[in-house]
Parts: structure tokens; sequence; C-alpha cells
């Protein structure tokens, strides 16, 4: 275990994207982060809103056309080594605005897993994922970020 | 001769000492944003992060991460801020160990009081230069043609936080400087060595051994206890924490000016941010308590370190329990902290 | 209060006005979690004119029903919002009862008004934990988020998911769903702990000075202009327009609850009269508990047959909820269309702010509860033949392009 690798343990830093799904893993992961019965600072992994600042963009709900760009954008601003982390069967797979349609065939209005737009390292599936599931997935996260060199 | 030598003698021992404080202010500097953290995720009902998370290995994290250019008007410019804040806060520092004391008049309120409105200015260059993805430049549709305003100046919210940083530096350091003066008045000197020798008549006698405890803190004063609240909010301001975080207002500004720093920029700006946090308190320690930072003499070194500690948790228990105040609410709190520095100034003068 | 007013008023119709410069937030922005762009104009500090962008969460819902099974497109129905989710789930399933006359049981009734009143708490206490998170004042905004997690376990105990219950079904409720004498217990016990808690919570908020000297006097809405901006729910009740749609519904028939109308009209009116209100739905929650009529829970005796375009209207936890569509010879769905509370309230939020500070500005906004992911669209006028039509995401995207 090298400096390197315990620091980036031991500090964690979290961003938040919020691409557009129905808000409920949204406010399940701010909860989460937030609230003090699932606190996850005491793991060491604090929120933040800056992608300068950011180890891990989480990202949750279904890609918008209109949020493509900034995805993208906020993604490349965010320095070596990062990780992402699909939150929530929207980014995972689409969830119901993409695989259930009626007479349209498909929706092109979302881009619909994450992966399309920018690499997914973390899949938490579930509409809406447990708390306990985004902490264990940000965990999974981990070896990403430490390996790195 | 021997001048030649007590210049040599006088010149290593500035050094070492030099070196022991700021290794030692660094490094303890780092555990305070852990115990800020900590403080106020105890009154939240929260664990709250490990001690060490906020300060030391997030610095080191990000000093293992990747070098990116930051995307500012004058990128080297803008690189180049947080290493003059480092160097203005770790002199602002040094200013207050005894060995500095005697070099050029350094170790008086006008190094002191120069320095921090040196770093204050540093805000307004950063909140200019700094260009973040987050307000305008934000690749969304976003203009209509048939918009009731258009062609109107877009702004970056580093440059709003620039301008509410003027206007800080205008009337919200006032309280800091008058509270600073107090210790100063009752001591009838503008050197800190007086300062000291007033509350703590065994300080320059004492050796390294020893633990010379002050005699008669200002503190204990009437006008020394006010000027210490006055201090306090102050210190507060000079941080920019809440209450008074108006310039980086994490609901419009985010953090202001510090947006754009990455890797190890932001490790230079935790850095700074800490180390000022830990000379505003050791400076308070060493005014109003007649207790300096004196790397020679172990004793009072880790006194004042660990009375360094007050203004730290106080202002995080403050800070759980206050919201963001507007300038509708800053400017009558900074006068009436201003007019309760002046009384406290005039009441020194009869100590 | 009346001289800001009338400040305002003048403010309004000064049509010269010369604005300094313009400061944009979001989609990604820590006050507005979801996506949508506040553009403030301002001079100084001082906002004079405010825009706000919601066009970044579109996903096309309404066009994905076309075509659907009644009983599927429930499915999407309720996720078009997390935060409201049973509503529109409950909402989706009255217009086709209401269509085509199906009977629901009186106890799939009480349960349906229960869960609804669950997330109405659950959803103010986000609003709380927003609107102090806004102000600025985390130790409030965490002590929201832990009492809000008690209404959330009673959720998962009723329907099985935090977020998406998934409690009503065309005809009733899912028999899951149901209530037990031992969860009933439950619920009560919950009750009586968290009203405790809540109430000394919400004294502390209320009379802690500093805190309220952010939130008095700035945002000022009149019932007139209320009225004229169709703000709808507590954002329109908290400016003495005594409008709630509950009053009217006949589900809420058995039920006793005050409507809570406050008549000053600024931001701290705006969050005491969401604070009160979750005291209503403990009254109403206990109601349902203890008089839960016994009998079956679902009725599934109903077909889908052709039904005429029909409408059902539902007061939300942030005002009026419209969902409506007709159903085809196959039973398939055509034609749907919502209108979600925040359209309507946009405008008002749009109003409320101008001549307040920028930080303020943004509590404002956020006093009146915004949420964003349901519905956006794009209206297309045409000149020369007053038509008007409605574009798709992907269309303007394709036709004007990126901005950058």
């Amino acid at each position: 275990m090298t400096l390197k690798s315990t620091s980036r343990k031991n500090a964690i830093h979290v961003m938040l994207f919020y691409s557009g799904g129905c808000n409920g893993c949204d406010i399940e992961v701010v909860n989460a982060l937030l609230s003090p019965r699932y606190d996850l600072e005491q793991y060491g992994i604090l929120l933040t809103w800056n992608p300068r600042e950011a180890d891990v963009l989480i990202v949750s709900g279904v890609v918008t056309w209109q949020m493509v760009e900034p995805l993208k954008k906020i993604y490349s601003l965010i320095p070596e080594p990062k990780a992402v982390l699909a939150v929530g069967a929207c980014a995972v797979n689409g969830n119901v605005y993409k695989n259930l349609v009626g007479d349209i065939g498909e929706n092109k209005e979302i881009w619909a897993p994450v992966e399309t737009v920018i690499p997914v390292d973390v899949k938490v599936p579930g509409c809406a994922p447990r708390p306990e599931d985004i902490i264990a997935g940000a965990v999974k996260g981990l070896p990403k970020l430490m390996g790195a060199p | 001769m021997s001048d030649l030598n007590t210049t040599l003698v006088f010149t290593a021992g500035l050094i070492a000492s030099s070196i022991i404080a700021i290794v030692v202010g660094m490094a303890y500097s780092l555990i305070l944003p852990g115990i800020e953290r900590k403080v106020q995720a105890r009154i939240q009902q929260r664990i709250g992060p490990p001690i060490l998370t906020p300060g030391w290995w997030s610095v080191l994290k990000f000093m293992y991460k990747s070098k990116t250019e930051p995307i500012a008007q004058m990128p080297r410019f803008y690189k180049s801020l947080v290493y003059f804040g480092i160097a203005i806060v770790a002199f602002l520092f040094l200013f207050t160990t005894p060995y500095w004391w005697s070099v050029l008049g350094w170790g008086s309120i006008l190094g002191i009081a120069g320095l921090l409105k040196l770093e204050e200015v540093l805000y307004v260059f950063m909140g200019s230069q700094s260009q973040s993805i987050l307000s305008a430049t934000m690749p969304v549709p976003d203009l209509a043609k048939g918009s009731k305003w258009v062609g109107i100046r877009r702004e970056f919210i580093e440059q709003h936080s620039a301008d509410r940083t003027l206007k800080m530096m205008a009337i919200g350091s006032i309280p800091m400087y008058l509270a600073l003066i107090v210790p100063f008045v009752a001591a009838r000197s503008v050197t800190l060595s007086n300062v000291v020798l007033v509350q703590n008549a065994g300080y320059h006698s004492a050796p390294w051994y020893g633990i010379p405890l002050p005699s008669s803190p200002i503190l204990f004063t009437l006008p020394g206890a006010l000027a210490a609240i006055v201090y306090f909010l102050g210190f507060i301001m000079i941080m920019n924490e809440k209450p008074f975080s108006i310039l980086k207002a994490k609901i419009d500004v985010i953090e202001g000016g510090v947006l754009e720093y990455a890797a190890n920029l932001r490790a230079g700006y935790y850095i700074m941010r800490n180390l000022l946090m830990f000379a505003l308190s050791s400076i308070f320690v060493t005014l109003f308590l007649g207790i300096p930072f004196d790397p020679f003499t172990p004793s009072m070194m880790l006194l004042n370190m660990l009375l360094s500690l007050i203004l730290p948790v106080a202002m995080s228990a403050l800070v759980a329990f206050s919201p963001i105040l507007t300038f509708r609410q800053i400017y009558p709190t900074t006068i009436g902290l201003s007019a309760l520095g002046v009384l406290a100034m005039i009441l020194s003068v009869s100590l | 209060m009346t001289s800001a007013m009338d400040q305002k008023s003048t403010q309004n119709k000064d049509a010269e006005k010369v604005i300094e410069k313009e400061l944009s937030f979001g989609p990604v922005h820590p006050a507005l979690i979801e996506p949508y762009r506040i553009r403030l104009f301002v001079n100084d500090e001082i906002v004079e004119d405010c825009e706000i962008n919601i066009n970044m969460a579109y996903r096309g819902i309404e066009k994905l029903f076309d075509g659907l099974p009644v009983e599927k497109a429930l499915l999407i129905a309720e996720r078009v919002c997390g935060i409201c989710s049973h509503v529109h789930a409950w909402n989706a399933v009255r217009v086709i009862e209401g269509g085509l006359g199906i009977h629901v049981p009186e106890r799939a009734d009480y349960i349906r008004v229960l869960t609804h009143e669950f997330q109405r708490i659950t959803s103010h206490l986000i609003f709380f934990g927003h609107a102090f998170e806004v102000v600025g004042h985390e130790t409030f905004a965490m002590r929201s988020f832990l009492l809000r997690e008690s209404f959330m376990d009673l959720l998962q105990y009723l329907g099985g998911n935090r977020v998406m219950p998934s409690v009503p079904i065309i005809g009733g409720i899912r028999p899951r769903a149901d209530l037990t004498e031992a969860l009933k217990k439950v619920i009560l016990e919950r009750c009586d702990q968290f009203e405790v808690k809540y109430a000394d919570y919400v004294r502390r908020a209320v009379e802690d000075p500093v805190v309220m000297s952010r939130l008095e006097g700035i945002g000022f809405m009149t019932k007139d202009e209320a009225i004229k901006w169709h703000a709808t729910g507590p954002t329109g009740r908290a400016s003495g327009w005594d409008y709630d749609l509950r009053k009217t519904m006949k589900e809420y028939k058995p039920f006793d609850f005050n409507v809570i109308v406050l008549p000053e009209g600024d931001t701290k009116a705006r969050v005491v009269a969401r604070a009160l209100e979750v005291l209503e739905c403990l009254k109403i929650i206990r109601q349902a508990v203890k008089n839960l009529p016994e009998g079956p829970v679902a009725n599934r005796d109903w077909t889908a047959k052709e039904m005429k375009y029909t409408e059902a209207y539902d007061e939300t936890y942030r005002g009026e909820l419209m969902h409506s569509y007709s159903l085809d010879q196959q039973g398939l769905v055509r034609n749907y269309k919502i209108r979600t509370p925040t359209i309507t309230n946009l405008a008002a939020m749009e109003q409320a702010c101008i001549g307040d500070h920028v930080t303020e500005a943004i509590l404002t906004i956020a006093s009146c509860d915004p949420c964003l992911t349901c519905c956006t669209r794009a209206e297309l006028v045409d000149n020369q033949t007053k038509r008007s039509r409605f574009m798709t995401e992907y269309e303007i995207v394709n036709k004007y392009g990126w901005r950058r």
C-alpha cells in the first residue's frame, strides 16, 4: 500500500451529474450522501459540485439531448484518474424511457445508457437503487482510482 | 569580527526556526479542517469524515492527480496566484515567530495587517481570472432570439464573486484590523515583542526548556474580551466562512475564484487556506494570551498549537448554526462589530 | 411590506431598465440539482429580471405512451417524477376509472390517500432540506433529511420500494400494498414519534432569528399576482389564495382536514405554509388508518375499451396536476397529456424574485419548490397562419444545432 493509493482511498470527492432522469435516484444520491442515516462522509467520501475537484462522477438518469454536451465537457474537465458511476436503471439501460415504447418504436429523445456518451466504470442498477447499493457502488470504483498511475 | 559572528548565528537561527515553524505549522494546519468538519458533523448528528480526510489525504491525493491546465484568461498568472498565496500566508505566520520580531520591524502590526490585505486582494485576482464551465460557457442552448434582453454582457460567476470580494475588502475586514490594534494599543507599542512582554514578563528571559506562562493576558480584561469577540468574527470574515461566505456562497457562486484550481494547484489552495486559518489562530493566541509560537521553546510551541484550536472549533460550531448572510445583513453586522472594535480600542487606552 | 410591493410593481412597469450584466446558473449547480438553467439579469446585486430555461429535462414522455396498453402505461406514468411518483400513478388510473366508470373499493381509496399523504410529507421534507441548504443552514437541512427517513421507511414497508411504491393499479391497489394490522400499528407509532420531533424542528427553525431574517421580506407575491400567474398549491396558498383541489375530490370526502392559507405571500410564508401542511397530513394519515374500512382492495372486473378524451385533476405536493388521455378501440392509450404543477408555477417563480439580491432570488425560486423533471415542450408558432405545434428536442437540435 503506497502513500499514493492510501491517499486516494481515504479521500474521494464525488460529483453528481443529474442528466435528466425522474429525480428519484438524484434525491436518493444526495440524500444518501447528506442524510445522517447513510452518512457517506464517514467513509471519507466527500460531495463536491466542482468538476475540477472531483474524482468520481455519479451520473443518474437518461441523458437528454441537451445534457449530452455538458456531460462530455464536465467529464473531460475532471483531472485523471477518474471513475464514472452510473446510478439507476435509467443510466444503466434506459429503463422505461428506452425499453417501454408504444407506436414510436424508438425513443430518439434520449441517449439511453450513459455508456453511449462517456465510459462507465461502475453500474448500480435499481429503480431507484437503495442507498446501500449506491455506497457499495462508490466503493467498487475504488480499485480503478487506486491502481491508476 | 564578533559582529559578523552574531549576524551569522542569528541568520542560522532564523533559517532553522523558519523551517521548523513552516513544517510544523503546515503539518498541523492540515489537521484543522478535519476537526472542523467533525465538529459540524457531530452537531448534525452524523459521524463525519475521518479527521485526516479533508486535510491531509485530500492534499496528498490532489498532489498525485495529473496536472491540468485551468480555463482562465491568463492561465499562468492564475496558476501563480496560489503560490503567491502560500508565500503570503507563510510569511504572515513566520512574522509572529520570535526570531522574525527583530528583522526590519516586520514582527509588528504593520507586517500582519499588510500581508492580510494582500491575501484578500488575491481573491479579486482569482475571481477575475477564473472562467469555469459552470456558468456562462456551459454548452446548453439557452439564448433565444425573441428574448426580452438580447446582447447583455454575460458574466462568469467568478467575476461576480470578485465584485463581492471588493465589497468585503472594503467593509468586511475593518473589524479584524480594529481588533488587531487593541493589544498593540494596550502595550503602547507597534512591535509584537512588546505585546508579548507586557502579558508574559518572564518569556524573554526564560531558558529553552522553561514554561513561562503569561501573568496578565489581555484576553481577560474588558477591552481584550471585546476585541477577542470582534477578532473571532473578523477571523470568519477573512476566512470567508459561513455566515460571511457571500463571496463563495455555494448556492450562487459555488466556490468563487478558486473554482478552476485542479490537481496540484488545488492542493496548494487547500494548504493556503488551512495555513491561513492556523496563522490567524496562532496570532490570536500570541496577541491576546501572550504565548508565541516559538520553535526553540517547545513548551510554548505546543501550548500555542493547542490553544490555536479554540478559534477553528468555535468557528465550525458557528458555521453549523448559521445561514449565509447577504449584504442586506452583512453591512449592519459589520458596522456594529466595527463600533465594538472602536469601543475596545478606546477602553484599551486605559490599560 | 406594502412599500416593498409598491416598489416592485413600479419596477415591473418600468420598461426602460438598463441591465448591467447577466448571470447564468445551471444545469449543473449545487442550488438547482435538477437540470434547468436560471438566467438572472442583474444590476450590481439586484435582480432586475429572471428567465428560467427548463428545456434540459425533455425525455419525450408523452410520446412514449402512445399505443401502449393502459396497464403498461401506468409504469411510465409513475416514472414521470421521482418525488411525486405516487400521485402520477394515481392520477393516471383516475383518468380511466373516471372515463370507463370503474368502481374502486373504498379500502383501496383509503390506502391511496394514505400513500399520497406519506409522499406529501417526504416531499415537503425534501423541500425544507433543499430550502435550508439554499439558505446555507446545513444543520436544519440534515435534520430534515433525518426526519424524512422515517416516512421513507413507511413507504418501503407499504410498497416495497422507497421511491417508487407502485401502490395504485386500475380498479384498486396492488394486494402487496394492503395494510396489515401490524403495519397499522407501526404507522401510528411512527406518526406519534415523528410529530414530536417535527414540531420541535419547526419551532426551532421558525424561532431562529438569523435564519428568518434571510427568509422574511423577500420574494413577495400578492393574491392577485398568484392567481394571474397560476401559482397553484402551497405557493399560491401562501399568498392568500384559498385553492385546494383536495376539498373537491371525492376520495377526500371522509377526511377532516384544514387548508393552510397564509396571507403574507413572502418566502417565509411559503416555507411555513408547507410546514403547517405536514401536520394536516398527519391528521389525514391517522384518520385513514383508524377508519380503514374492511373489504377487497382491487376490482378486477373491467376491460379496456374505447374511451373519450378524459381528464383527471389532483392536488399534488406542488400544486395542481392534470393527466388526460383517450383509449382507442383496442384499448391502447392515445393522446396522453400531462400538465405538472411546476409548469404553472414557473411564471410565479420568475416574477417573485425580481428586486431582490442574487442569493435571495435563488432562494425565492427554491421556495416555490420547483420540480422540473416532468415536462418540457418547445412551441413553434407560425406567424402567417397563427398556428402552433410542439417541437421535440430531437427536432430542435437537428434544426438549430448546438449553441457552441
